[in-house]
């Protein structure tokens, strides 16, 4: 396999092949009650960037991995370059050329960026009988530095940035031979730095030839990075669309099916009485390093207070303090006047505290659990549902058909287990859950994270609709266009510190980020509220 | 998905395991059964042709069962049943009392998988228990009257000691990991040896019965012991004990399944954080899950002191290890320990049986024994050990699973 160190040179680019170099005809792949992909036809010219939008469950993942290998369509054919193509695993796809970056990493973390990128194509020498540990590493830099990559092939790979890791994802494919690259959701893990250098490597990958398949369900990239994008809904394709004449309105229609509000309605309100107050809070790590450091904050009722910043700068700590599940080194939280700040998150909860956590999957549902059991989580000790110690199953049932009728969970019924549910759903699960505990103070940590245009627009509308309740509601969230649109007031924060909290009215998008960077914009005074 | 770090073959083998339903696996361990019966004839035969003996697979599983239940079946005669054969007699006393002990056995190793733990210290629970037990009978016997009001006084106060004592041992490995996360599999297995040798220590010098060679107690009075009830005496087996035992298990299926603390223990169980994010206290949880899972273990103890020995004395049998294949045979299931117990109580009771009738050596029939269970236990370690990798059933069909189109 040493021979295919060298990715072949592209001498299909030039006018001489007329055939596309994906055209996927007509392609239908079932499961156990769903058609994931109902004939679907995609064509995706050669050196170009191809989106696939959609919302979760619109089948893009599935039509790739048939383009990959990992799934056998029942009908329709792949041609790679005119030629027909029957892929029965990925290592067919790969032989031909097409190469996956998938969402999670499969990198071995405590090898280098050489050996994972030689893994399983390893040069060898001694007859093959050792592995040629140089001939990797000079292939590796080779590569990277054909495609401006910028990654040292010696690092460990425990110790590179997670845009890195990607990097070295793609790089393995390159190095395989691949002249198709599939991205599955690319930008979901990455800051908006690393997106752009992300952005950066795909024009220079184009510019050489390559042909990049993109999937995705976030409008504004695909909008941004793609020369043609295609929109699955429901397992069809319903259209493939210039980006240059699309707008972002008509390609969530497109997604939805419907017409969808991007922007937020909301009315002006004066906020009321102050229910939740943070006052000089400080949280260490184990190490001492100070990850809130002297934060305070008011959220009043009839208010909106959303924390804009960007991710690991504190605010995942901030919220554990103020819900409960970590008790902060120091300062205070009091909830109507009341010192919550040692209290347990039972109490909180007991007391009216909703969270909606950021880590859905880990924190929010139980996975394996169905959705009657997960509908209990938090109330366990609430006596609407429980008769002394005994759980009132009967009840529970009920209240998730209530959250399921109410916000529109999509799922066979209430004994499906969670895991079963798509991002989106499952985060509608979660926010009526918390809602219909009708709180007095909801936190809501990226509340739309991974969730679909249509889910979104609930999501927000219901946040909006708590607040015109009475409620108080701290939003954090790491988008900066949600964070504006759902805001009363905006608190930004930067490396444990909230260094300025602003009118999302009277900033504009650059002021905000550059206090997300930590600089005070020249061009206000910063009203220090 | 943490499952991608395991090698593609791996994965696919534990995909088989990880996704069936409760049928399934009910069904798997039949035909699991099944094959082990096949496979060990053949060791059998295989074991004979070379040993010169003529040993007869059909003949051995005939006496296995006949020596567990009691030989319902006539084998030298024609009819298939032996005349006036009734369940009520001393092999079966036998293989019920293993059953009784090892379902207490299996339901404290179950209820702590069920939290994510796993409790090897069963056994010395299991072995301070019916010590205290027996201790506190010997001390207390003399102030209650005897009799029927005795005995209705005295047992449900053996069992609670046992309890307790057990609770208390098992708390310690659950402190230890809630509060200096110290490994409860380590501490577990620590604090067995610690058990055993502080039982063997007390006993010897402080408690023994001098009228004895051998470090045992000095006896339970008649009227504070678990006598049989039904079943003959002197079969070391009480009804009473198997009736208690059913009763346990419905009520540690009803804790699970019905309370907010069984939810916040089963929670904890599957999903650390999500049970912090419900409000449970993980520190309290790990504590109270080994307590419950002691205590269990220690009713398992008074129950051979007050039914078996009649006292307490050293070499208490391994019990509480083999509480842990029940737990894994039962899938973790509190109802699935009955069968699980019954199984290796059929299997104590008849090996003995196919040495002592059939001359097979009892190497061999240990042979057997660890086959089948080996067979039956397979299937779901494999289901456990997928579960615990985080190797899902199928692959999900689209992103994020695409169920809801």
């Amino acid at each position: 396999m040493a021979q295919s160190t060298q990715p072949p040179e592209d001498d299909t680019g030039g006018s001489t092949d007329p055939s596309p170099a994906v055209r996927m005809e007509n392609i239908t792949k079932r499961f156990p009650g769903v058609v994931a992909n109902d004939q679907v036809t995609l064509e995706v010219e050669r050196g170009s960037v191809h989106t696939l939008l959609g919302e979760n469950g619109a089948g893009k993942s599935t039509l790739m991995n048939v383009l990959y290998g990992l799934y056998q369509q029942e009908e329709g054919t792949v041609y790679l370059n005119g030629q027909e193509m029957d892929f029965q695993t990925p290592q067919d796809a790969i032989d031909a050329g097409v190469g996956m970056i998938h969402q999670h990493f499969m990198l071995v973390d405590t090898m280098t960026v050489a050996e994972n990128v030689t893994l399983g194509n390893e040069p060898r020498k001694w007859n093959g009988l050792a592995y040629d540990a140089k001939r990797a590493r000079e292939a590796v830099r080779e590569l990277s530095d054909r495609y401006n990559f910028d990654l040292d092939p010696t690092a460990k790979v425990e110790d590179i940035s997670v845009g890195e890791k990607q990097r070295v994802e793609i790089l393995k494919t390159l190095y395989r031979g691949a002249d198709v690259l599939i991205f599955d959701e690319p930008t979901a893990v990455l800051t908006p730095q690393e997106v752009e250098e992300l952005f950066r490597i795909v024009d220079e990958l184009t510019e050489q030839g390559k042909t990049l398949i993109f999937i995705t369900h976030k409008l504004g990239e695909a909008m941004e990075i793609s020369d043609d994008i295609t929109v699955l809904r429901d397992g069809e394709n319903v259209g493939t669309v210039d980006p240059e004449t699309a707008t972002r309105e008509s390609l969530a229609e497109l997604m939805v099916g419907r017409e969808v509000m991007l922007d937020v309605q909301k009315d002006e309100r004066e906020p009321g009485e102050p229910s939740l107050t943070v006052s000089d809070l400080v949280v260490e790590s184990d190490n001492g390093v100070r990850q809130v450091d002297e934060v305070d904050l008011t959220v009043h009722e009839d208010e909106i207070l959303g924390i804009a910043g960007v991710d690991g700068n504190g605010q995942s700590q901030l919220v554990d303090s103020i819900v409960g599940l970590e008790v902060p080194d120091e300062g205070t939280v009091e909830l109507y006047g009341e010192d919550v700040t040692n209290i347990s998150r039972r109490e909180h909860i007991k007391r009216g505290m909703s969270f909606v956590p950021e880590d859905r999957q880990a924190r929010g549902l139980v996975m394996d659990f169905d959705l009657v059991e997960n509908a209990l989580l938090g109330n366990q000790y609430d006596p609407s549902y429980t008769n002394g110690p005994r759980v009132d199953w009967g009840t529970t049932r009920n209240h998730a058909e209530n959250i399921i009728d109410e916000y529109d969970v999509r799922t066979p019924n209430a004994q499906t287990a969670s895991e079963s549910l798509s991002g989106g759903n499952q985060q509608k699960f979660i926010v009526g859950r918390e809602i219909l505990r009708d709180p007095d103070v909801i936190v809501a940590s990226h509340p739309t994270r991974g969730v679909d245009v249509g889910s979104i627009e609930f999501i927000h509308d219901q946040l909006i609709e708590l607040r015109d309740q009475g409620k108080a509601v701290l939003l954090v969230s790491s988008k900066l266009d949600e964070v504006q649109q759902l805001s009363d007031r905006i608190a930004v924060m930067y490396e444990g510190e909230i260094i300025d909290i602003v009118d999302p009215d009277d900033v504009t998008d650059q002021d905000i980020g550059l206090l997300m960077a930590g600089e005070m914009p020249d061009s206000y005074g910063g009203d220090g509220e | 998905m943490s499952e991608s770090r395991y090698p593609k073959p791996v994965r696919r083998f534990l995909r088989f395991f990880v996704g069936n339903s409760i049928v399934e696996r009910i069904l798997i361990s039949i035909a699991a059964l099944i094959t082990a019966v096949i496979v060990s004839s053949l060791i059998v035969l295989v074991a004979g042709y070379l040993s010169g003996e003529a040993y007869n697979p059909l003949e051995i599983f005939a006496v296995l069962v006949n020596g567990a239940f009691g030989s319902p079946f006539d084998l030298d005669s024609a009819r298939l049943f032996t005349e006036g054969w009734s369940p009520i007699n001393f092999s079966m006393g036998t293989t019920l009392k293993e059953t009784t002990l090892l379902i207490f056995a299996g339901l404290a190793v179950a209820v702590a998988f069920r939290g994510d733990l796993f409790n090897i210290g069963v056994q010395g629970q299991l072995v301070l228990g019916g010590l205290a037990a027996a201790l506190a009978l010997v001390w207390v016997a003399p102030f209650v009257p005897g009799g029927l009001a005795g005995t209705l006084l005295l047992i449900p106060f053996g069992l609670l000691v046992g309890a307790i004592v057990g609770g208390l041992y098992g708390a310690i490995p659950g402190a230890l990991k809630a509060y200096t996360g110290a490994n409860e599999v380590i501490t577990t297995i620590m604090l067995n040896t610690i058990a055993t040798g502080t039982a063997f220590f007390l006993v010897s010098a402080y408690f023994a019965d001098p009228t004895l060679q051998s470090v045992k107690t000095r006896p339970i009075p008649d009227f504070a012991r678990l006598n049989g009830v039904v079943f003959p005496q002197g079969g070391q087996f009480s009804l009473v004990a198997l009736v208690l035992a059913l009763l346990a298990t419905v009520g540690v299926y009803y804790v699970l399944r019905y309370t907010s603390f069984g939810y916040d223990l089963r929670v904890s169980g599957k999903q650390a954080k999500a049970a912090l994010y419900g409000g449970a206290n993980a520190e309290k949880m790990v504590v109270s899950t080994m307590t419950l899972s002691g205590a269990l273990g220690g009713i398992a103890g008074a129950m051979w002191s007050m039914m078996v020995i009649g006292a307490w004395r050293q070499g208490v049998p391994s019990i509480g290890f083999d509480g842990i294949t029940v737990s894994v045979l039962a899938g973790n299931n509190p109802i699935g320990v009955i069968p699980a117990s019954l199984l290796f109580g059929v299997l104590k009771g008849g090996s003995n049986a196919i040495n002592f009738q059939l001359g097979v050596p009892p190497e061999l029939v240990a042979v057997l024994r660890g086959m089948i269970i080996l067979f039956i236990a397979m299937p779901e370690a494999f289901r456990m050990l997928g579960n615990w990798l985080g190797v899902k059933p199928e692959p999900a069909a689209a992103t994020g699973g695409g169920g809801d189109e």
